[in-house]
Order: structure tokens, then sequence, then C-alpha cells
């Protein structure tokens, strides 16, 4: 509760004054007014305190006066206290010595007649932070929590939560978590319930990582008596509050159709709500509970179209800005939803660019055959009125619509008129969205090379769609008369090319026009190779040189190696993964909608929410490595133009390909194979040349870990024995089980049920894991919260290689869990899944 | 755990701490200045960025400007997104409310009031009350006038959150007022791509004690419950909202709109209409171009609505080239000016009747030498404001508002009607 951190703010603006006499002239003044009666003291020392507060805000330190603020603080008036309350709260930290001294008079004013002064002072005891005043903490805050004062009441059920975080054993031992719930379930007024469930949250969430009894607390949280006990009251509560309520009934399993419908009978009118938050929350309770319902899923999209619709219009960008992210979210669960309201998402002037580029995302996102011409045309617009970004994002926008649609006649049109509007970052922009688009239908190639060939590459600054031209220089030099002579006047101008990417593309053109038309280029390769074997860029003159040795060696081969036949390219890489959507769909209304990420790669463990896996979980859903990747991906995506994964002679190709995603059915990879055995950066591509297959296949990546060490053995297992017998003690290391997870093609998908015991029994995931264990089933990881917990198994085949890997979500109020099991040795997944079961049954029977 | 925040900060506009209240202790003023005011070196304008930014030190910074102070807050959480920017929206309300306008001048003069009421509306990183009218009578804002004896404010805790019991006026008033906004958005082809219309009641109350207000309207699912005829003048509203007042379950049943108001000014509705409507001010324009030198301008402006209203203080604001000068211009009514720091030729007219048409000539010199690299032009849509008084677009009508209180009074309701441009651009230009 410190208002300023003295020297932090003092560093910050080292042009204050030290304060120094000034703070001597106030401690006199306060000594003179602590023991004085006159009539006129009360207003003296509010006139004294003022200013020490606000030498304080202005970043001087007067922690010296520590000991006369306190001589002072006898007094009935409650500005004064307040501002001595707020001096104590900023200088107690700091000086915990000093700070016991407050404790008396704070002790006194808890037990003033008058509420506010109560609630205040308690306020600031708790927020006093210091660890060695605890002991005279729990008395108020055990007799706060009784007052008959809700705003005392309130003040401590928050004080609770704030002790716990100084010693959670004082916390803990003097019981106050079972207060709270007593006093959440029966206190009329509606912010000290909140309150109260605020600090129960965060108390047991914290006290769950080592004491089981907290995660059963916690499951009550989330049961039926709970929550329709709140959910009955909710008109009672502050917006906030109702947000928080909403949020916690979204964790509810219903256990059937009946409670789910009472439930959304219930809040229906909170989408009407004014408050854009509370209707975020409320949809979120409504799909989430909705999840198991297809049809009713459906029904509660088409519902809550309109309240969205209206909060991306009205109110302040900020929301708006919000609110799009949730939307991009369900767009792209639920395609088809806005696909009729794109009009809501066309750009006004005024929205400031943060809007204007989510609203461009969520245009791409909702393109279909119905509206892609209004869609584009809109778009269009935006190309040449609107700021540089935002006209470059929609040039870009266009782009991925065409690679979405299969009739993308009239887009081609649009980008070719783009390339007419002669403003350079447009011709950019579209040469590159041009050169995938003819990457993808190559039976465009004679209507854009028309019109690319008229350009002038001496008009095009940006390396991008430089590089993007040149790339379309060297791959149709048959059908662009003076494409040799355009890549002579570029390779004259060596030079003066700055970007690395440049030249490597120019080099790469070059070869090709070679082959294509040797007497007319002749003259500019040589020119070219010499170039690039004296160029100072690593990359650049690696590629040269091999370029000169595969001519030296047998230039057939050379061509082989750069003009192989090409395949259109088909597959487009989706930058997440399905598993990590729907994580981030659990944190809906959340900032991992915003960031689109689950929370666990942008919060620190010990902040992460009780919704949220454990920390093992999501090292296995994410390897740190790829996690890295990921990331990167999407921030490659929003960066650059180029939407192709395996775009050959891209540089990022290594971290893309040991993502594991790139498994593009690119098939012209010998430019690939070229460009990485020259610069093979990473290790990854330089395994990529050793395996040297023609394709990329989930099997080739397979063997990829393999030649990087990482231990994955891929060996196919004998077909199986009758009866299967499990390793006793296999290793698995849980980046390899990523791995092996994102590899392995689902096995078998069951559904299979609980004893009663054991579903009674699973109060936390590891009285399941230690039971698996001594069934040599290993977990590697677990989470969830009561009554869905998941966990990630492993087993290996008795004297075999062979793993099993199964993903388990057990549902503990319906007895029933969800397995999902791959297997290196697909045939032995039937056998392994009765054995799985079987001890899965036996669970709390023994 | 539902998201606290860890501290709010309240910055001027280079980025530097004006006044911060920490509520967890976990993030650092000097870290969080450090970061916030690079980011806004590094954009110039925060406008570009977006209001939600990650510090990669697991810190997340959401804020909102208002006038030349950013509210600012840090969390470590994985926070409520939507909810903690509205908060932030509500802080400045509260501000506003107490000190007139938030701006960095008036945060200096009331540190105090200022620490007071960050502490009440938020404690531990949870967002407490928002209520500028309930905090008023918490937390008073001339420190000297305040009585001794201070008890918390009924409100605080009793059900009905958003009014105290004990509020008297001499005269009972409540001002309705029906303000609908158009925005609209014409293409460059002249098409209207896009048009919706956003409708607010705003009330203002001045009404002594706990009253019960009922509001009728002309909805047309309120006519077709109450079986009467629905053609003609009953509309249909997409997707209402109320004000928390509202008894919204009795607005399921019998589309009653019930409630006990708050004090002061507030929206009891918002609504939205998404049909399509005909602009109710057209503007054309036609711009010439001459050799470098110089550019003219014709502008049409025609108003569509019937003639019996009139629209007033009508605005059109026509972008011209930014390195444009000497301006020559006429109109055949109201005047025009061009005005430099908006790039734009702004034409007012006061009084604009339905059915008229109106045009303003301009004709502005250019430069004849044009910097060559200069950067690409932002080209602006024509502009247009304006309000139509006694009019709404969507029909809407208030059949009656009835104010119940058990003294008895007699209180005066009196219901306004209005239109205004909201979002209304046309890029014709």
């Amino acid at each position: 509760m410190a208002p300023t951190v003295p020297s932090a703010a003092k560093s910050a603006s080292p042009s204050q004054p030290s304060g120094k006499s000034e703070v001597a002239d106030l401690k006199q003044q306060l000594r003179q007014l602590a023991g004085s009666r006159a009539s006129d003291a009360d207003d003296q020392r509010r006139d004294v305190f003022k200013r020490v507060i606000s030498c304080m805000t202005a970043g001087i330190d007067v922690s010296a006066a520590f000991g006369e603020m306190v001589l002072c603080s006898a007094t009935s008036d409650v500005v004064t206290k307040k501002m001595c309350y707020l001096y104590v709260g900023a200088h107690a930290r700091a000086h915990p010595d000093l700070a016991l001294l407050t404790i008396n008079f704070l002790q006194r004013d808890c037990r003033d007649q008058d509420p506010t002064i109560r609630g205040l002072a308690l306020r600031s005891l708790c927020s006093l932070r210091v660890p060695n005043l605890v002991e005279y903490l729990v008395t108020p805050l055990t007799t706060g929590l009784k007052d008959p004062s809700a705003y005392v009441r309130m003040i401590a059920a928050v004080g609770a939560a704030k002790l716990y975080h100084i010693s959670a054993t004082a916390c803990i031992d003097a019981d106050l978590p079972a207060s709270l719930k007593a006093l959440m379930l029966s206190d009329p007024d509606a912010q000290v319930v909140a309150n109260c469930l605020h600090s129960l949250q965060e108390i047991w969430t914290l006290e769950a990582a080592n004491s089981e009894a907290a995660a059963r607390e916690i499951e009550t949280l989330y049961s039926k008596p709970v929550v329709f006990y709140l959910l009955n009251k909710i008109k009672e509560f502050s917006e906030w509050a109702q947000c928080l309520v909403l949020e916690l009934a979204s964790k509810f399993l219903p256990s059937d159709n009946n409670e789910i419908f009472d439930i959304m009978n219930l809040l229906e009118d909170r989408l009407q709500h004014a408050n854009g938050a509370v209707v975020l929350s409320t949809i979120k309770v409504f799909l989430h509970l909705t999840m198991s319902m297809t049809d009713v899923h459906q029904q509660v999209y088409e519902r809550i179209k309109a309240p969205l619709l209206t909060l991306v219009g009205a109110g302040s960008p900020e929301q708006s800005y919000a609110v799009l992210c949730h939307l991009h979210l369900l767009v792209m669960r639920a395609p088809m939803l806005f696909s009729s309201d794109y009009k809501s998402f066309y750009c006004q002037f005024s929205d400031p660019s943060y809007v204007k580029k989510l609203k461009l995302e969520m245009l791409t996102a909702i393109a279909n055959e119905s509206n892609t011409y209004e869609i584009v045309t809109e778009l269009c617009e935006y190309a040449g009125n609107v700021d540089v970004p935002i006209a470059r994002e929609s040039i870009r926008a266009v782009g991925k619509i065409a690679l979405q649609q299969y009739d993308v006649n009239a887009i081609v049109d649009r980008l070719l008129q783009f390339l007419e509007m002669d403003k350079d970052y447009v011709t950019a922009e579209t040469l590159v969205l041009v050169k995938d688009l003819l990457r993808k239908y190559p039976q465009w190639s004679h209507d854009c090379i028309a019109v690319v060939g008229n350009i002038s590459s001496k008009n095009i600054q940006e390396p991008k769609g430089k590089a993007a031209l040149i790339w379309m220089l060297g791959e149709y030099s048959q059908d662009m008369h003076d494409a040799p002579y355009v890549l002579e006047s570029l390779v004259e101008n060596w030079d003066e090319e700055h970007s690395p990417e440049v030249r490597l593309h120019l080099l790469t053109a070059v070869m090709k026009c070679f082959f294509k038309r040797p007497p007319e280029t002749q003259k500019a390769l040589g020119a070219t190779l010499a170039a690039g074997l004296s160029d100072t860029h690593q990359d650049v003159h690696d590629r040269a040189l091999f370029y000169y040795r595969l001519l030296q060696y047998d230039p057939a081969v050379a061509e082989r190696v750069v003009n192989p036949p090409k395949q259109a390219v088909s597959v487009f890489a989706d930058t997440q993964s399905s598993e990590m959507k729907d994580r981030i769909f659990d944190e809906f209304n959340s900032l991992s909608v915003v960031y689109q990420k689950p929370s666990y790669m942008f919060t620190d463990k010990e902040h992460r929410g009780p919704f949220e896996y454990s920390e093992d979980l999501t090292n296995l859903a994410v390897g740190t490595e790829a996690q890295e990747n990921v990331i990167s991906a999407q921030r490659y995506q929003e960066n650059d133009n180029d939407l192709l994964l395996s775009t050959s002679d891209k540089e990022d190709d290594g971290t893309r390909a040991s993502n594991g995603s790139a498994t593009s059915t690119y098939n012209a990879p010998s430019d690939l194979i070229g460009s990485s055995l020259i610069s093979s950066q990473t290790p990854a591509e330089t395994s990529l040349i050793n395996t040297g297959g023609p394709t990329y296949s989930s099997q080739s990546n397979f063997s990829l870990d393999d030649l990087l060490g990482l231990g994955v053995t891929e060996t196919p297992a004998p077909p199986p024995p009758p009866a299967l017998t499990l390793n006793s003690k296999p290793v698995l290391d849980p980046g390899t089980f990523q791995r092996k997870w994102g590899q392995l093609a689902l096995a078998l998908t069951q559904e299979c049920s609980l004893s009663p015991q054991g579903a009674a029994s699973l109060m936390n995931p590891q009285s399941l894991i230690r039971h698996m264990q001594s069934n040599y089933i290993q977990c590697i990881a677990s989470g969830g919260q009561p009554p869905n917990y998941k966990f990630f198994f492993y087993a290996q085949k008795d004297g075999a290689t062979a793993f099993f890997l199964v993903e388990c979500i057990v549902n503990t109020a319906s007895a029933k869990a969800q397995l999902k099991i791959k297997a290196d040795d697909g045939a032995a997944a039937e056998a392994f899944s009765t054995l799985f079961q079987s001890a899965l049954s036996k669970f709390g029977l023994s | 755990m539902a998201g606290a925040v860890s501290a709010l900060f309240l910055l001027d506009i280079k980025g530097r701490v004006l006044v911060w209240r920490d509520y967890r202790g976990d993030v650092s003023a000097l870290q969080a200045e450090r970061f916030f005011t690079k980011l806004l070196d590094k954009e110039g304008d925060a406008e570009v960025h977006s209001p939600v930014v990650y510090d990669d030190a697991g810190v997340t910074y959401m804020f909102i400007q208002h006038n030349n102070v950013f509210i600012l807050t840090a969390a470590r959480q994985n926070c409520n997104a939507a909810s903690i920017l509205l908060f932030l929206h509500r802080v400045v309300d509260v501000f506003k409310h107490y000190f007139e306008e938030l701006e960095e001048e008036s945060l200096r003069d009331n540190f105090v009031v200022v620490y007071e009421l960050l502490d009440e509306m938020m404690d531990f990183g949870y967002p407490q009350y928002t209520e500028a009218k309930i905090l008023s009578e918490f937390i008073k804002t001339d420190a000297y006038r305040m009585e001794v004896s201070q008890r918390p404010p009924m409100a605080v805790t009793n059900a009905v959150s958003w009014r105290s019991e004990g509020i008297r006026y001499k005269k009972n008033e409540v001002f309705l007022d029906v303000v609908e906004s158009v925005n609209i958005l014409v293409n460059s082809n002249g098409q209207i791509v896009r048009s919706d219309v956003v409708g607010a009641l705003k009330m203002r109350t001045y009404l002594s004690g706990m009253p019960e207000c009922k509001l009728g309207l002309n909805d047309r699912v309120l006519l077709e419950a109450q079986g009467r005829a629905t053609k003609g003048k009953a509309i249909d509203l997409d997707d209402i909202k109320f004000h928390q007042c509202v008894r919204l379950a009795r607005f399921e049943n019998d589309r009653t709109i019930s409630f006990i108001p708050p004090d002061g000014s507030f929206d009891l509705m918002t609504y939205r209409l998404s049909t399509q409507v005909k602009p109710l001010i057209w503007v054309e324009a036609q711009i010439e171009k001459h050799s470098r030198s110089r550019i003219e301008l014709m502008v049409k402006a025609r108003s569509q609505f019937k003639e019996r209203s009139t629209a007033t203080n009508v605005e059109i604001e026509v972008p011209v080239p930014s390195d444009a000068t000497n301006p020559n211009i006429r109109t055949s009514m109201g005047s025009a000016a061009y005005a430099p720091e908006r790039d734009a030729m702004v034409w007012k007219v006061k009084s604009f009747p339905g059915g008229k048409e109106y045009m303003c000539r301009a004709e502005f010199s250019l430069p004849s030498i044009t910097a060559e690299e200069g950067a690409p032009e932002k080209k602006a849509p024509i502009r247009v404001k304006f309000e139509i008084p006694y009019f709404t677009v969507s029909g809407i009508q208030v059949r009656y508002l009835k104010i119940i209180e058990k003294s008895g009074y007699q209180a005066l309701p009196w219901v306004r009607y209005i239109t205004m441009a909201g979002e209304y651009e046309l890029r014709l230009i």
C-alpha cells in the first residue's frame, strides 16, 4: 500500500530538491503540535500532514519524520488519520523497526467506535507487509470479520488474503479461511461476500500446492451449493463482483442438462448488462457450460452475437480492442458465425491503429465465398486511403484472403491494380503477395507476369519486395523476355545492394535463369558468382561457392538442384496447435486471449491462477524450445508477409523446420538443401541435408529428431505378443514426450468409467498417479481442478523400445475418463488400452 | 486467481509517475516508469500502441489516456482484460466527478483525495466501489468542510448500491434525453457500406427518497406482448442494454422497465439499430487539382429528412492537402473556414432545414515545389457533424414515465429527443 517508494520516485526525478531542510522544518512543527491542546491544533496538524504527504508524493524522503508522525497520530479527525495511515503504509516496509511504533495506535483505532476508522485502520494494518508484526494482525482480523459494520467486514475479508501473503501459517493457524467461508455463505452484504470469495480463491489456490485439504476446499467452491447460492444473489453484486461470480460459474460442472438450462435462464439478462466485462463473463459461462451440447452451443453463438457486436462498436476504443480479441478467438472456432456481419468490422477513420489491425484480422478470418468480394473491395480502399502501416496490413489481408479462397480470380486482378498505384510500399507488399500466390496458383502466372514484367526493379526499395521480384524473374525467366538483362543490371549494382536477402535471391535467380536461357545469361552468371564469392556476408559467400562447385561438378546435377519440377503449394502453416487454442479458450475473458497464448507463457509460476494446469504439464504441452518457436512464429507472421512456410530461400527455415510443423508438401527441396548446405546455421538445417529426402513428411521430421541426437527411437516394434507386459521402469523425459505426442497419430480414443470409490478418492492427482505407477504406467504431467483432472501417462513395452502415450481426462463428478492413446507401435495400442483401462478401473478399490 | 492487479499508476504525458498506489507490492514504480517512457518514446504516439502491453518480465501493463494523464495498471496475474480496461475508464469518471476535469494539474492539486479514492476503488488489486455518487458521500473534496463524525454511507452496505437513502430535493424533477447517434460509412463509389444507429436514454434525476420509476416505450416486442397492433410506429431494437438499476427479470417477463434510479445523471438504456438508414445529410465533393498550383473544391450538401425537422450545428469537414494556402471560400449558406491544424476546410451551417441543398466552393493555392520523398499522405474522409432535435431515426417514443415514492410527491418528467451524427464518414475523395 505504499503510495510512493521514495527512493524510486527520487531517482526517477533527480532534479527534485532533496528537501532536507523542509523535512527538518516539518519535524519541528510536528513535535510542537504533538502535545498541543490548542483549539486549532487539529487544523494545523492537518495542514502539516498534508505538506508531509505532498513531499512524499514529490519523491522526497520524509521517513525521518516517522517518529513525529506517530506521535501526532492521536487525533479524531478522519482526514488526518487517513494521511497518517498513508504515510505509515509507505514507510513501514522500509523501516520495520519503526513500524512497530505504529502498531499501538493502529490497534487502538481498530477498536474505535466509528466504523470508518475501524475499517481504515484495519486496512492499513494489513497493508504494512512487515513479517515480524504478524502476531498483531490476527486478532484485529478475526474481530474485523465479525464486525457489525459491513464496511469493516469487507476490508477484513481482503485483509485475510493480505495476511496469507505475509505469513501463510499465521493465516491458516488462525483458521481464517474457515471464517471467510462461513461469512461468504451468510453475510447479507454483497461486497463482503465478493471479497471473501476473492480471498478464498487466492488462499486455497496457493495452499493447494502443499495440502490436499486445500485442494478439496477449492473443489467445494465450484460445487453446486456455493455456485447456485452466489448466482441467485448475482443482482446484488457490484459489476466487478458479478464478473468474479460469473468466472466461478464458468468453472462449474453441471451434473445434468437441467442445471445447465437453469443457469442459462438465470443469467440470460446479464447479456444485456451495460458493463461489457459482465457481458463477456456471461458469454464465457454460456460457452463453457454448453461445450458438451453441440446444438445448444451453436445457439449460444447466435445469441451472443448481437451483444458482442454492440460492444465492438460502442464504448471506448480500449473496450473494442478487448472485445475484438475475443471475437477473433470465437471466429476461429465458429468461422460462419460473423460472416454476414462483416460490415461491423470495417475500419473507421478515427479508430486507433490497434483496433484497425484487429478489425483487419477479423475481416481476413471471416472472408468466405459469399462476402469476399465486398471485403476485398473495402480492403482495397484502405490500401490507398489510410495510414501506411494499416495500408500494408490491408494489402497483406487481401493476400491472405486470396490464399484461403478457391476463386481468386477477382482478387488477383485487384492485386495487379495495386501494382499500378505506384506507391513504393504498396508495390513492395503486393509483389510479395503475388509471389506467394504464384506458388499456390501457378495457373495465374501468365497474367501476373505480364504486369510484373513492367515493374522496374529500380523503383522498389524494400528488400522484401525486391527479393520477391527477383524470385519471379528467376522462376519465370522463360516468360519474361528481358529477364536476363534485368538480372544482369541488378548484378552490376551488386555492391549497392545492402540486403543479404536480396543478394541471396539474386544468386539463385541468376542460376535459374542460366539453365533456362544459357546463352543470354552466361555473362551475368559469371559476374554473379564472382561477386558472390567476394561477398562479405557469410551466407551469400557460401551459397555462391556451393553453386560454383556444383556447376564445376556437373551442370546437369546443378540444374536438377536449382530447377527441379515444382508442385503448387497447398498447405499453409498453422502457427498454433489446436491444443493451444483450446487452452486459450479455457482462459476466455483474460489476458490469454489478448496475447493469444496460454497464461503459463506470460505469468510467473506463483502468479498463476487456480485454473491452469501444473508446471509439469505446461512444460509438457510445449517444450521450452517449441514454445520459443511458437511465439516467434506468431511474431513472424505479424511482421512478415511471407505466408508460406517452406519458402525455399528464407533463412528462418531452420527454426521453422525444427518446430515440427513444416510438413508442407512443397516438393522443391533442392533449393532449400542448397541454401542450407551453405548457410547451415542451425543443427536442424544440417540434419535436413543428411536426410536428403525430397519430402518433408512427419516421418522425416521424426528421423530429423533422431539425427539431432534427441534420443527418439522409432524402430518399429515387432507385432505384439498376445499378452502385453510393460517395462517396470520406463524412462522418458518430458521433452521427448512432448515431441512424440506431437508427432504420433492418434491410435485410439476411448471413454471408460472409474469405480465410484475411485472417483470419490480422486481429490488430487497424486493418488491416481501412485496407483498407475504400481501398474507400471508412469505419469509425466498432471493438473486440473476438481472435478476435472488431466493426466499424461506413458508406458513402455517390456523388452522393446516402443512407448505408449496416454492423455487421460478424468471427471470425478461423472466418474468418467476420456483416453487418447498414441503409440509408437500402433498395433499394440489396443492391447495397451485394455491394460490401461483395467488398471484405471481398479483405482480406489484396493 | 481472478486476476488482481498489482498497482495503479497515474502518469503524466511523458510517462512519469504522478501518483501511484501499490496494492500488492510485487511491481516497482521505477520499472513501470522506465518501461512506459520507453514505450512512449518508441512510438511517439501512444495511439499506435495497443492498450495492453507486456514487458517480458512477467508484467502486463494496461492503460488508457485521458487528457494529459495516463492511467495505467501493472499486473503479474492473468487478469480479465476487458474488466480492467473498463475499470480504468470508471476511475476516470470518478476523478472527473471530483475534480471537474482529470488532468495533471487537478491530480497535483488534490493528491490527498486521489490517494483516498484509489484506496476505496480498489483493495489488494480487486475493484471495489466505483460509483462516484457513493464515493463522494464517503470522501469529501474539501477536507476542511468535512464533518467530524463520519460513517460509511448506507449505500456501501445496503442492497441498492447505486443510491443512498435520505436524498432530499425541494423540486422533484426527472430529465430524460433520447439521444441517437447515426454511424455511417460511405465508400469512394458513393455506396453506403455500413450504417447503424446507437441510441441511449440518458437520465438526470433530482428525486427525493427511494423513488420507483416505470418507463414505457413503443418497443414492438412490448406492444406485441400486450396484444396491441404493431403496424406503423412500433420499432424493433437490437441488443438492448440497461443500467444496473433496471430490474432485468421484470423486463424479460413483461417488458416493463422498472428501476430505482441513481441520483444525478446516468445512461438508463442503450440500444442499437442495424437496419440501413438513409444518410440524413448527404455530401458530395468535387476536387480539381490544377497543375500543382491550385486546388478547387466544390462541395454540395443535401438534407434528406422531412421538412418539418431542422438540423442544427451542421459541420462538414472536407480534407484538403496539408500544404494548401490562400483559401478563397464562398458558401450559399453558413460559413466556411480553412482549419490548417486539421488539414481540412470546415463548413458550418447553424440551421439546415430538411429537403434543402447548399453549396460551398473553395480554392486553395498549392506550393509549386513539393518534397520529392514526402511521406505518403493519409487520406481522410469527409466527416459530418450535426444534431437534429425532436427527431429520432428509430422512431422510439417514450409513452410514459411514472415516478412513485412512498411520500407521494409529484415529480415532473421532461423528455427530449435528439439525433446526432456519430461516426459519419464519407470517403468521397
